[in-house]
């Protein structure tokens, strides 16, 4: 019996094997790596330059927060949710907190339903403008990184100020809010909305039509809309290959339902495509964020729900459009303080299969850039 | 010997055609120690102009606004651990960067500061200098085969095939300027009639641009231009500069070719590669830009406008001095800063003596050129700096294809019209009148 | 066709490449730099940052406005909250006697101090919370009144 590697079935069929074998290599792109954006192994077989197949080995980031879960109560285990994906905190905290709102049949009211939109669009924002940074810097043009994170800082202090941390928020409680909006929210949030504009057009001036840009990204990392479907990947990424899918659109949660915006699509699902629906993405987050700011109703910001949390028996899977994709919380309640189990579905460890389609047939230069479109957070892939 | 000193001074000419040993030693060591300056100053330009156009300070904390950081890297080179792979090849390792470091600084033999401020000024100068920077890429090759490791090795395979590729463009932009030299003609359009002799000396290039009252640049037009530009981007990817850099980028996989280079040895290829970049730029300075003409020459000339541009060496250096001063003021008043405070002041002083020394008119006249190239390699530098913060990096076959498919195509083009424009007076006489 | 002859001209002079050139060149004015020089420029912190937790007092008495209810304790993720106590004889009421704080491992999530039952434990606005051995990160209850004891390096 042939004993089986973690590669063997990338080695190469009988037909593609060319003449001269030695051309054969298997590269390690190790964990440790300036661009992969965390902890993350990944084996390239290659022929020469051309990429044959690839293998992601992951789990280097896992910290059993899935397993935590078991052991916390439903109120303890919010912090740890931000953790996963840390770049977008406040998305992760909005699944958990709506998807435990399910299992107690507890809807919070319409006021903390808008500070949440908000700030789930800020974060949005300020995950996109982190992910074209680190991308650009791959590719090579470091200076939007510096730009990206100049700007990303203003939506820090906007949460800072809101919730008293800036990454690991914190922000949302089952029920609703904690924090009540403080003195001067509106104004700083539209003030912020006024500054990242000419920003985002700041950004694009250095990139979009550059033509070393366009040569970098155009055709890389080709997918298709249905290899997406295939593969269960969501977001940026299945809609760059023209599939119109928005959870907020398709499965409305929180108040979406009251808000005017559009999902960009791409067209043919390359590289430069979720480069412009990313962008297009932060500019329609800016208009949700507008709408919402001009007509925050009033009213409480937490519903009424026990002090000690015992959702009656039963399971509830609700899943949210975070940035990176559809992020879903699965959590089983067995009717005491603490959850049976919580299954997290990362958007990025779907997204991570996509790696191998995109891959195929490419060039190690592009392997680089293609780990960055995919926008990955190894938080969130390995928990 | 003495002799030797005193009667170069009532000659016209660069130490090399006098046959002056004593001189010329010195001019080369006024040279060396020149580029080494240049060098350490472009470290500090580097750092602090990219991190500006970042929206950050760059080096702040040694010394004043950093200025004391080159100097800080050089002694940290210095004392580092000299690293060998134990399977390298030891002699060609060892000579690796000497040969890269030769190559680079023998270069300036011929380049020329001003009319006779040039160590010698050899009849195919140009040729000369494009022929030993090529001899740069030998040493880039001995170093990623003595490293014996395969990363290095295709680092330094992909780099020399880079720079082979672009010599070739930058060749046929060479050879275009070069042509223009032979016109009779002055005013960037005419040709002039009758056979003009063309030359590869260095400073007969410069010459040329003087006697035809156009910089090579606007000559023309737009032919002179798209020459330089054929060059300033084949330049760029010569010395392996953004958006060139794909070789020794840091986030791709295969890293550059002195990856197992360290402390003194990896220096002399960072010394090397400055080095390069500063004579590709006196090329192209030489060439297209007037060499030490200053600029106007021909528009706002005669004595009165030649006093007023001999105080700009002088002003330029007040204007630092001035800049420093202000910083001086703005520093924070801790107590942490006092020694900084005062040792940019002090800079600022020394700054300031410079640009009285340089208004004093006996030494005026005399600078001018020196400056003028200086200034316009310096600006050259700002360009290389620009570049690196702004584009993204090309991917190896496409910058391949850039090199071949693009400036190929278009230095010949170029060359070819150039040719034919130059010849088009004479075609159209011989078409009329007919001998 | 006009516009494609426009595009073809701009893409012929570099027109890209000049717009990016551009956007660096004007982000150079010293107006734009983002930078922060810590420590001579400290950062503004907001009311709310959830940092270095300390337990108020009574500013006339110097009390301890804690009443060891152990609420902060009972919330707390990572269990790192000890509260101690003792009951008064004379008021029958339950007295703080000793408190500490595990720092190590905090989360910095700010339940603890959402559970205080009065104004006692806030998670204040300090962030500089290094210590040299991993000893001085448990705060015991007079490190968490009295507050940090800052060093200020003049050189």
């Amino acid at each position: 019996m042939k004993e089986l590697s973690p590669t063997s079935h990338l080695e190469m069929e009988e037909k593609d094997k060319t003449f001269l074998d030695a051309t054969e290599l298997t590269l390690n792109m190790g964990p440790q790596h300036p661009s992969t954006h965390g902890v993350l192994r990944v084996i390239l077989k290659l022929d020469g330059e051309k990429i044959l197949g690839t293998e992601c080995v992951i789990g280097y980031l896992h910290r059993g927060v899935e397993k935590i879960a078991e052991h916390r109560t439903y109120t303890m285990f919010n912090p740890y949710v931000d953790r996963m994906d840390y770049v977008a905190a406040v998305s992760n905290g909005l699944g958990y907190c709506e998807a435990v709102e399910r299992l107690l049949n507890v809807e919070a009211p319409p006021r903390a339903n808008y500070i949440r939109v908000i700030l789930t669009e800020l974060n949005r924002i300020a995950s996109h403008q982190l992910w074209l940074g680190t991308h650009a810097l791959d590719i090579g043009a470091i200076t939007p990184v510096f730009y990206c994170f100049r700007d990303r800082e203003e939506i820090l202090k906007i949460f800072e100020k809101y919730c008293g941390a800036r990454l690991t928020t914190h922000a949302f409680r089952i029920g609703g809010c904690q924090y009540e909006t403080y003195e001067g929210f509106e104004k700083e949030v539209l003030k912020f909305c006024d500054f990242v504009d000419p920003k985002i057009d700041e950004y694009e001036e250095l990139l979009t039509h550059n033509r070393i840009w366009v040569e970098r990204t155009k055709g890389v990392g080709v997918i298709t809309g249905d290899e997406c479907k295939a593969l269960g990947v969501t977001g940026p990424v299945l809609r760059g290959s023209g599939v119109k899918w928005d959870l907020r659109k398709a499965q409305p949660y929180a108040v979406y339902k009251n808000f005017e915006f559009e999902i960009p699509t791409g067209q043919n699902g390359d590289t430069y495509d979720r480069y412009l629906v990313r962008v297009a993405e932060m500019r329609q987050s800016l208009r949700i964020i507008r709408q919402a700011v001009g007509g925050i109703p009033e009213g409480p910001i937490m519903a009424k729900i026990p002090k000690v949390l015992k959702p009656p028996v039963g399971e509830v899977y609700h899943s949210i459009e975070a940035p990176k994709g559809e992020l879903g919380y699965f959590i089983v309640s067995d009717g005491s303080t603490q959850p049976y189990r919580v299954r997290v579905r990362p958007p990025s460890f779907v997204n991570l299969q996509a790696l191998d389609t995109m891959v195929r047939g490419r060039l190690v230069a592009d392997v680089v850039a293609i780990i960055g479109t995919i926008d990955i957070v190894l938080g969130e892939v390995d928990r | 010997m003495l002799n030797q000193l005193t009667s170069y001074l009532h000659q016209n000419v660069t130490p090399g055609e006098a046959g002056n040993l004593v001189w010329a030693t010195l001019y080369i060591l006024i040279i060396f120690a020149g580029v080494s300056l240049a060098v350490i100053l472009m470290n500090w330009g580097e750092r602090k102009a990219l991190a500006h156009m970042q929206v950050r300070l760059g080096p702040m904390r040694v010394g004043p606004h950093g200025l004391l950081q080159p100097i800080a890297d050089a002694v940290k080179l210095l004392i580092k651990e000299d690293i060998m792979p134990s399977e390298a090849d030891r002699l060609v390792f060892w000579m690796a960067p000497l040969a890269v470091v030769i190559a680079a600084f023998t270069v300036y033999l011929v380049v020329p500061f001003g009319p006779t401020h040039a160590v010698t000024d050899m009849n195919i100068g140009i040729l000369f200098m494009l022929g030993t920077s090529s001899l740069g890429v030998l040493g880039i090759i001995m170093a990623g085969w003595a490293s014996n490791s395969h990363y290095p090795l295709l680092g330094s395979l992909r780099s020399s095939a880079q720079m082979v590729s672009y010599e070739i463009a930058m060749g046929l932009a060479v050879v275009s300027a070069v042509l223009m030299t032979s016109f009779t003609g002055t005013g960037p359009w005419a040709a002039g009639s009758g056979s003009g002799v063309g030359t590869l000396s260095m400073i007969g290039i410069v010459e040329a641009q003087k006697t035809q009252h156009v910089w090579f640049v606007f000559k023309f037009f737009p032919l002179g231009l798209m020459a330089f530009m054929v060059f300033a981007i084949a330049m760029v990817a010569e010395t392996n500069r953004a958006p060139f850099d794909l070789p020794e980028a840091e986030s791709e996989l295969v890293a550059g070719f002195h990856t197992e280079y360290s402390g003194f040895r990896w220096s002399l290829f960072f010394l090397a590669e400055y080095a390069a970049m500063i004579a590709v730029s006196s090329i192209a300075v030489t060439l297209w830009l007037g060499g030490w003409l200053r600029p106007f020459g021909t528009w706002l000339s005669g004595p009165t406008w030649d006093v007023v541009f001999s105080l700009v060496p002088g002003g330029f250096f007040l204007l630092l001095a001035l800049a420093a001063f202000y910083n001086t003021a703005r520093m924070p008043r801790h107590p942490m800063l006092r020694v900084q405070t005062l040792g940019l002041g002090a800079f600022g002083a020394l700054l300031g003596l410079i640009g009285l020394l340089l208004l004093a008119p006996p030494v005026r006249d005399r600078i001018q050129d020196i400056f003028w190239f200086v200034f316009k390699v310096a600006v050259f530098m700002y360009l290389y700096i620009w570049y690196r913060g702004t584009f993204p990096r090309y991917r190896f076959d496409q910058l391949m294809k850039v090199g071949w498919k693009v400036l190929l195509p278009l230095g010949l083009a170029v060359l070819i019209a150039t040719a034919l424009v130059g010849v088009g007076p004479e075609l159209a006489a011989w078409a009329r009148g007919g001998h | 066709m006009r516009a494609r002859a426009v595009t073809f001209v701009r893409k012929a002079l570099l027109g890209d490449l000049f717009q990016g050139l551009a956007v660096t060149f004007r982000n150079q004015h010293p107006g734009q730099v983002y930078t922060e020089q810590y420590p001579l420029e400290r950062p503004q912190i907001a009311e709310r940052y959830r940092g270095l937790p300390r337990l108020h007092v009574n500013p006339e008495t110097g009390e301890t406005l804690c009443i060891a209810c152990d609420l902060c304790a009972k919330a707390c993720p990572e269990h790192l909250i000890t509260v101690e106590s003792e009951r008064d004889a004379a008021t029958r009421r339950k007295r703080l006697t000793r408190y500490w704080f595990d720092i190590s491992r905090c989360m910095f999530c700010g339940l603890c101090q959402e559970a205080c039952s009065t104004d006692a434990l806030e998670l204040s606005q300090d962030f500089e919370l290094a210590q040299y051995s991993r000893d001085g990160l448990v705060l015991n209850r007079s490190r968490l009144e009295h507050g940090p004891e800052t060093t200020v390096y003049t050189r």
